[in-house]
This record gives structure tokens, sequence and C-alpha cells, in this order.
């Protein structure tokens, strides 16, 4: 494996095999994809805020169907809307977070040269990269992109007539998808097969950190979930351009009845969210291992209830496959099976919770480093509180009834999903920056960053929640139809504000990053004086992550101020002391 | 214009950036201090920083709470509703101590423990007792309101229809409802997609003698304490009709009927004296449905018997209204 | 790596794609399901009689495969073999383009007005399993033009092992599609 050929610049940049090297290009990508998603949030925000006005932020995007009329109109507002939401939960937190976590981490923690295959790895990005290309290119069709939903619920997005972005928009969009899901999918089969067989001598699975526990759980939930995305978008590719009824029944379209008869709507729901659901934890998961590492390094402390953190995953990732359900409580299915959903649902309370208590009894006692890694963990904490408990509202069929699609579901799962991985994401981003590119981030900008973005989520997602309850729907184009909801806008007006004030702040995070990768200040070869493996390389970027041979392992990974040791923190290579019992 | 000038914003911010972080690496130099060392004055401002910020963020949920109170749904104006309104206040009132507990523990352990070059953490891995003290505690309060929200959720689903309630037809369409009432013999006659045809709009079958009877209307009138089932049909994308007041929500799917049975204890009259005069009830849509979504609306209205025994009988019914046209 | 590790890891990776194609056949299927329960003028017909044939021909073609291992022990060229398999793998993709002419006769069309749900579901699920037959045909046809070259040896025959394991694997699923689509 470690053939040291010459590296042309092709090799190196674009059709790498290195692990390291994929796994910033999925970080470059992501962050990109980021850019755009957010820039789409902060448009649909402008319109919510002043509905109908015009406003300088609509030139920022490309493409005709945006910028021909002056201000914003509800099929523009649609289509920002579902393609924010496709953005952000495939490109920057799914592909974004766990490819370039699970490609730049898996090797280097279980100490292997790189993945099980290079080539795959390699495959995986490119298809992820066409993908992109395509998505971003349906921003250029005359009628638009995809505008029904990131759900794509049909018959809306089968029927051109219902909606503009049904056409050529949601084609390029399905196409994208397929791409994309192939691309996770490869990406997915090596990380199993790498964290499976290629651990280093002594590198047990009860040694493994909690980051690889993560990034395998996720792997497999993608490798069992993301086939039923692409046959249920199969049957919808079949529907919308072949004639056939999988959907489809009983329609009138524009005063004219379509041929199709027998399909069920419902069916699509049913198969998308049984993707769905595990989707959400393959976009949580990742975040939660990286925050598990991140909290154990800084408060220099053993992870507390390390089995029991294992434990949660595993059982988290079971119950994700059976409660897709709750999205669908108000589709008419048979009240007995919103009962079963109700229960599965609320049971993941249960190692949610023993997740976040093990988090607050690992900062008990600590002696906390406030990086800004460790601050963006920390944010992720709060954020799982928050947006957890609103959970246990939303899985009760009873309660959903009333809050049901409304923006109380924007509020929750824009915190417990959105906020708790992309702050886990920027953890991974500050404490591993050191490690991807051999320069430190600027840590005062990093405290800027955190600070606004922390500020700014929870003034812009906590209002939601009231938004919600008063009864206003999601996806409401404006608000002023309805006499009931005119006392809202002063909300809409803040959270607008906040959004666009926690956009601004971005900026320090872009700078900072981009600025670092250059002239960064140089970074030691154990900057935050940790544990693990990856630590154990030099510090300049080698194919094949060791020069000589590989580390052996001897302990777990969170031997932090452990009694006795003269350092605050032990290397896993480092041999067990005579008579001591490892944790 | 307004382009030019963002642009050269930006770059002004991007350069005012880059000169403070020289500056203050140049000054780290000469300090000879390594400017992203986290120091114990670093430490000791983020902590003291979590505690205020971290209240702040407590003070701001209990502000919203205190001001926008008035702006939330008023309480429940159905048998059921109330029964999920009880639900949702035990819930509710769950999840704020929740998080009125943990909250204050996380930022007050951020800013208790922040690290001393000169302290050292205390080693601790695990604890059986307490994770199964904690791993049982919200076992046990999660099972009960399982339970209580199965028995509310079974009330609300699972209607008896009797011979007393009201079947009415909901009909969703891009961008507006329709309603169809079942008349004398409470029963709806057939419809069919393929029969929708001019005045008919609703595809209903006239051979069917059940359909002879039936009315439509542009808005619903229900009569107080009296149980109605909503029938729901589509006809083309699938619509949520959602009745906020109600607690009342059922998606509309081409292809299919769902359905969902309530109770209305209020009148509109009686919402009008503690909501204000222009308080209405009032259908809306809750699934995205195209360029409209934002405004398919109807009205709902609850009444005595006698208003709306007036009401029905000034309405036309189907054989009159589709077939004298013929 | 060393050898045996690469292999294993070849293999396994190979094991979790077919995990992975089984989930998107089991999704299909259970869609199958549901519809059929929930659709009213769901049409009942008799499977094509080329769908008979063809579930034979992929039997044998899979059975071939196991005197692979003992003509490599004993050093035999296994061109004829692998050629044979081939052949079997072409004309069961031939059989179910005749059985899909058959239906088409019947009046069971995959799309348009007159299309039935339960006729689009067959033809998809016979589709995509022909797709995923594709597949193995590439392997197939790279594993004769290297049988021929004479490449594979008892020590060194992991291409062909792969595609063997990818075949017998698409044998199972048609037995099971057939069964399901026949008794179901």
């Amino acid at each position: 494996m470690s053939e040291h050929h010459k590296e042309s610049f092709i090799t190196k940049y674009v059709f790498t095999m290195d692990h390291k090297m994929i796994a910033k290009q999925f970080l470059i990508t992501g962050m990109f994809m980021g850019v755009v998603g957010m820039l789409m949030s902060a448009i649909f925000r402008v319109q919510l805020a002043n509905p109908g006005e015009s406003s300088i932020l609509y030139s920022l995007l490309p493409g005709a169907w945006l910028n021909d009329a002056g201000g914003l109109n509800p099929d523009k507002y649609l289509a920002l809307v579902t393609m924010h939401g496709t953005i952000l939960v495939f490109w920057v937190l799914t592909a974004g977070l766990s490819g370039t976590f699970a490609n730049f981490l898996i090797p280097l923690q279980i100490g292997a040269r790189d993945m099980a295959s290079g080539f795959l790895n390699m495959l995986s990005y490119w298809f992820f990269f066409i993908a992109t290309v395509v998505l971003l290119s349906s921003l250029f069709v005359e009628t638009g992109p995809a505008s029904g939903g990131w759900t794509i619920y049909p018959p809306l997005s089968a029927l051109p007539q219902a909606i503009p972005g049904s056409g050529t928009g949601m084609t390029l969009w399905l196409i994208s998808i397929t791409l994309f899901v192939v691309g996770s999918l490869l990406g997915g089969l090596n990380y199993i097969v790498t964290i499976l067989n290629l651990r280093t001598i002594g590198m047990t699975m009860q040694r493994l950190p909690l980051t690889i526990w993560a990034l395998l759980i996720t792997a497999i939930l993608g490798v069992l979930s993301f086939p039923v995305l692409l046959s249920c978008g199969l049957l919808l590719i079949f529907d919308r351009s072949f004639g056939t009824s999988f959907y489809l029944s009983d329609i009138i379209i524009n005063g004219e009845a379509l041929h199709n008869e027998g399909g069920s709507p419902i069916l699509f729901e049913h198969l998308f969210w049984f993707l769905g659901h595990p989707e959400v934890y393959i976009i949580l998961l990742p975040a939660l291992g990286i925050v598990s590492e991140v909290i154990a390094v800084n408060s220099r402390k053993p992870i507390f209830g390390y089995k029991a953190m294992v434990g949660a995953l595993l059982l988290i990732a079971f119950l994700s496959f059976i409660v897709w359900g709750h999205h669908m409580f108000m589709t008419g299915m048979n009240p007995f099976l919103g009962s079963v959903f109700t229960f599965t649902t609320l049971l993941i309370a249960i190692p949610s919770a023993v997740k976040v208590f093990n988090y607050l009894a690992t900062l008990w006692r600590g002696n906390i480093r406030f990086t800004p890694a460790m601050l963006f963990a920390i944010g992720t904490v709060s954020a799982f509180i928050t947006g957890g408990l609103t959970g246990i509202i939303l899985g009760d069929s009873a309660l959903d009834i009333n809050v049901h699609d409304t923006y109380f579901v924007v509020g929750h799962f824009h915190i417990v999903m959105g906020l708790s991985a992309i702050y886990g994401m920027f953890a991974g981003v500050y404490h591993w920056f050191p490690k991807m590119y051999g320069r430190m981030m600027n840590k005062n900008l990093g405290y800027i960053h955190f600070w606004g973005t922390f500020i700014c989520a929870y003034g812009v997602f906590f209002p939601m929640h009231f938004l919600g309850l008063a009864g206003l729907p999601r996806r409401y184009y404006s608000n002023s139809a309805f006499p009931m909801f005119d006392g809202l806008s002063d909300i809409n007006e803040l959270i607008t504000f906040f959004a666009l004030a926690g956009a601004i702040v971005q900026v320090f995070f872009l700078f900072n990053f981009f600025y670092s990768i250059f002239k960064g200040t140089k970074s030691s070869q154990n900057p935050w004086k940790s544990n693990t493996l990856e630590w154990t390389t030099p510090v300049e970027r080698i194919h094949g992550n060791w020069p000589g041979e590989l580390p052996v392992v001897t302990r777990w990974a969170y031997d932090y101020s452990k009694p006795g040791a003269e350092e605050d923190f032990i290397l896993q290579t480092e041999p067990l002391k005579e008579g001591e019992i490892e944790h | 214009m307004t382009n030019i000038l963002i642009v050269v914003v930006v770059i002004l911010l991007l350069a005012t950036l880059v000169q403070i972080v020289r500056v203050s690496e140049l000054l780290s130099d000469i300090k000879n201090k390594d400017v992203n060392e986290v120091t114990d004055k670093d430490n000791n401002t983020q902590g003291i920083l979590f505690l205020i910020v971290g209240f702040g963020f407590l003070i701001f949920v209990v502000w919203q709470m205190v001001t926008w109170n008035h702006l939330l749904l008023p309480p429940a104006s159905s048998v059921h509703g109330a029964q999920i309104d009880t639900l949702m206040k035990i819930s509710m009132g769950l999840i704020l101590i929740v998080f009125f507990v943990l909250s204050p523990i996380l930022f007050y352990f951020l800013y208790k423990y922040r690290g001393k070059k000169s302290n050292k953490a205390y080693f601790f891995s695990h604890n059986n007792k307490l994770e199964v003290v904690w791993t049982i505690v919200p076992t046990i309060i999660l099972t009960s309101l399982i339970i209580f929200g199965l028995k509310t959720w079974d009330k609300s689903m699972n209607v008896d229809v009797s011979e007393s309630t009201t079947i009415i037809e909901v009909y969703a369409q891009q961008f507006n409802w329709n309603a169809r009432y079942s008349g004398q013999d409470n029963t709806l006659g057939k419809a069919n997609f393929r029969l929708v045809k001019g005045s008919n709009i609703l595809g209903v079958d006239m051979l069917d003698a059940s359909s002879a009877d039936d009315k439509m209307s542009r808005e619903v009138h229900l009569v107080i304490d009296k149980p109605v089932l909503l029938k729901f049909r589509s006809q083309d994308v699938i619509h949520s009709a959602f009745l906020p007041h109600f607690r009342v929500q059922m998606n509309c799917v081409p292809g299919m009927t769902t359905q969902f049975g309530f109770t209305p204890t209020k009148t509109t009259a009686q919402m009008k004296e503690t909501e204000g005069d222009d308080f209405e009830y009032i259908l809306l849509c809750n699934k995205i449905c195209g360029a409209s979504h934002y405004n398919m609306q109807m009205k709902f209205i609850v009444e005595t018997q006698e208003e709306y025994d007036v009401w029905l009988d000034s309405q036309e019914n189907l054989e009159s209204k589709l077939l004298t046209q013929k | 790596m060393d050898i045996a590790l690469k292999n294993t890891v070849k293999k396994q990776l190979l094991w979790v794609a077919l995990v992975s194609i089984s989930m998107f056949f089991a999704s299909m299927l259970s869609a199958f399901i549901v519809e059929k329960g929930d659709v009213d003028n769901w049409k009942n017909f008799s499977l094509p009689t080329y769908f008979v044939l063809s579930t034979g021909i992929i039997i044998l073609s899979s059975l071939l495969l196991f005197f692979i291992k003992p003509a490599l022990k004993k050093g035999k060229s296994i061109f004829g073999l692998v050629f044979i398999v081939l052949i079997l793998g072409l004309l069961f993709s031939f059989f179910q383009i005749k059985g899909w002419e058959q239906l088409t006769n019947q009046g069971i069309y995959l799309t348009g007005i007159g299309s039935n749900v339960a006729g689009s579901f067959l033809y998809i699920l016979t589709l995509t399993h022909l797709l995923h037959l594709v597949g193995g045909l590439v392997g197939l046809c790279i594993s004769t033009i290297k049988s021929k070259q004479n490449l594979y040896s008892i020590n060194n025959y992991l291409g062909l092992e792969l595609t063997s394991i990818y075949w017998h694997f698409l044998t199972i699923l048609w037995i099971i599609l057939f069964t399901f689509l026949k008794f179901y």
C-alpha cells in the first residue's frame, strides 16, 4: 500500500485516492453547498418578514427564474424552500458531515493506511460531485428547480401542471439524488468494511473511539436505508416520465382527468420515510460521535459511560427503522398503527436522554478547556436538549394532530437535527483542522463565530415554536391571507433579523478557514493533547498516514487525567504500566 | 449600484479581518506566545460567557412565553380537543421542567469546571448505579406519557358514527375547498372523478339515489354539541385539512377517502365574545400543494340548531341544482 | 495489505453491497404487497411461460458455477465452463424479454392507458433484476476472456469468485421474485 509514486496535481488534488484528500473534497463541496443553502434561507426569510417586497438578496442567486420579476412569487418561494431543504439535508449534513469525517477519521483513528478501497472511495466523491452539478444546474432551468418540498410527495412532484418546478427541475432533482445515493452507498460500503477489517493490532471494538462507533453505525444505517430511497425514486421516475400509476390515482389537474388509477400517494410516503427517518440519524450520529470525542478531550476526562454510549447509539439506530410512521400520523393511517409508531418513537427519548446525562457527567469535575471546537460541541449538547424535548410533543400522535406540519415542527427539527449536526460539524472542523492542513485556525475568530452563531440560531429557531403553537402552517409564502396570523409579523421580523445576522457571522468562519489553510500558525503534532491515533502521524500529509510501521494499540481512547500518570493524557499506543488496569 | 456597494463592503470587511488576525499574531509573536493556545484567561472568559449567555437564553425563553402567550391558539372548541389540550399542558409542563433543569446544569458546569493549567480533572469513567437510574427514570416518565397519549389518540380517532352524526364531505382542490352535506338521508351519494364536469365540480354520481338530496356549499355550518364526521377527498394533489381551533387535522389524498369526527363545543358567536369580533373558525391547507397553498381557506361556522336549520333549508339540493340545468 | 486480507476485504465489500441491493428489492416487494392490499382494481394474471423457462436456465447456470473450483484444483481449463454460463446468462435475458413480449400480447402493459399497477410492478421488478444481471454479465465476460488466457489458478481466482457470488445472488433473487409473483 505504501508505494510512493510521484503525485501529479491531478492525482493529488483531483482524482485522488488518499482518504484525507477525499475528505477535504467532501468538506469543501459541503461548505460551498452550505453557503448556497444558507443564502436561499436568507432570501425566503426576507420574504417572510416583508412579504412581496423586492430585496437586493434576490440578485445573488443564479437563474432567470429568480431574477425576472421584482419580488419573490409563491412558486419561487416554494422552490427556494425545497432546494434549501434538499441541500442542507443531503449535501451539507449527510455528505458534508459524514463524508468528510468518515473519510478523514476512520483510517486515522483505527490505524489503517487508507480505506479498504481507495478507488471506490474516489468514485464515491465523484458521484457526489456530479450529483452536485446536476442539482445546481436545475437552478438555471426556465421553470425553476424542484418545488414540491424536499420530501417530494407525489402527486405534486409528479405533475408539472400542478407546480412549474415539477417539470425539468424535478427530473434533474431525481437524477441528482440517484447519483447522490449511489455515491453514498459506495462510501458506506467502504466505511463498514474498513472498520471491520483494517483496525491495527490491539484496536479491538471495545477500544474504538466513539467517533468511529458513530460512523460505523451511520454507515450501516445508510447501506440499509438509501436503497429504499432509490426504489422509491425509481417508481416516481416511472410515474413522471413513463405514465405508470404507482403513486397516482383519480386525478384531475387543470380540468383534465388523468388516466392513472389504482396507485397510492401514501405508498410513496411509506417508502420515503423508511429512508427519511434513518436519514435523520445518519445526520445526527456522526455529530454525536464527534462531540463525544471533543468533549472528552477538552474536559480532560474520559467520556462517561463508554459502553452505555455505544449501546445508546445502537438502540437509536435500531429504533430509527421502526418509527417512520410518525411522519404520517395525519395520512389517515389505521389508528392502531399510529399507536404503535407513537410507542416506538417515544422510546427513542430513552437512549437520547442517556446520552445527554452522560455528556453532563463527562463535564462534571472536568478541567474544561474552551477551544472553539469545545464550544461548538457544547452547542450540540445544548441544542440536543432543547430540540430533543419538543420531539416528545411531536412523537405523540394525539398532540401531533395540532402541531403537525406547523412551524413547531420547523423549530423542532432545525434545532435537534440542524443545529446539533451543524455544531458537531463545526466542532469537527475546528478540532481536526490542524490534522487536515497542518495549521491552526484562529482561536479568537472561532470564539466570535461560536457566540454569534449560538445566539442567532436560538433567536431564529426558538420563536418558531410559538408560531407553530399559534397554528401557522409551514411552507406558507406569506401569512397575510389569514387574519388570525396578523399578530405574528413581529415574531417573523425578529426571526429574519437573527437569520440575517447569523448568516453574516458565518463569514468569520469562512474567512478563518481559508485564511488558516494558507497563513494559519503552524500546528504541533498533537495540539490538543489528545489520545487517539491520528495525532501520532506526522504533521505533514503523507499517503499511507504513518511513515514506518503501523502503531500498536494497547489501551482505550479515553485515558485522560488518569491517576498515576504524569501527563493528563496517555496516547493509545502507550503500553499499560505494570499493575495498571485498563479503565 | 447597490451590488457594487455590497462587494466593496465585503472586501473591506475581509481586509479588516485580515488585519485583526495579523495584529493579534504579531502581538503574540512579540510576547513569544502561541496565539492559538487556550489560556487560563480564555477559559475564564468563556466559562463566564456561558453562564451569562446561557442564562440569557433561558430568560429569553421565559420572555417569549410571557410576551407571546396571547398569540397562541385559544382553548380547544371541541370535545376531543379539550383532552388534547390537557395532554399538551402536561407534556409541555414536563419538558419545560426538564429543560429548565438540564440547561442550567449544563451552563453551570461549564462555568464551575472551567479549566486551569494547575487543575486536574477527576478520572470518572462509569458508574453503573447512576446510569441505571437515569435510564429508568426517563423510562417511567415516558411510559406514563405514552399511555396517556395513546388514550387521547384513541378517543380522537375512533369515532362512533351514530344516527345523530352529521356527515359532511370536504373536497380539496388547487386552491380551494368545497363542502357537500349528506342531506335528509344522511348518506353521501357516490362520487367518481371521471364525472367531474361543468357545475358538478365534485363528480357526484347522480344515478345514485342518495345523491339527490345532497347539498353543496362553500362554507361549512355546524351545530354546537352535535357530532360531525368530515369525509375528505382531493381532486389533484395531497392537501391537508387543518382546523386548528378544533384540534382537527387530516390529509386529503387523491384516490382515497379519509375522515375525522369531532364535536364542536363553542359557537362562533361565543368565540367572538372572547377572541374579538373578527374571529372566525377557519379551515387551512397544511400540506404543500402549489403556488397558492398559503391562501387556501374555507370558513366554518358553529351555530345553534335553529340557525343551522334556517341556513340548511336555504341551500339548494343537488337534484335541483344539477339535474334541472340539463 | 497482504493478499489474504485484500481478498477478504473485497469479498466483504461485495457482501455488504448485496445486503444493500437486497434492501432495494425488499422495499420494492413491500411496495407491491402494500399496493395489492390497497388497490380495488388489482388485475390478477398468470406469469408468462417464458419466465418458467428462464428460471430453469438461471438455476442451471448457477449450478454449473459450482464445478469451477474442482476444475481449478485439478488444473483443468475452465474456459468452456465459464463460457457456457455466460451463454446461459444471455439466454436468460433473452427469455425475459420474450416474456415481456408475451405479456404485452396478453394486453398487460407497463405504462399508459390500460396499464395496471399490478402489471407495472411485474415489469419493474423483472426490469430492475435484469439491470442488475447486466452487471453479472459484464463480470462473466471478463472472466471468460481471462479464463481463455488461462489467468486463473486455484490460488488466484478472486475475480471469478466474486462474479460467482454475485451470480448466485442474482439466481436466488430471481427465484424469490418468481415464487413471489407466481404465488402471492
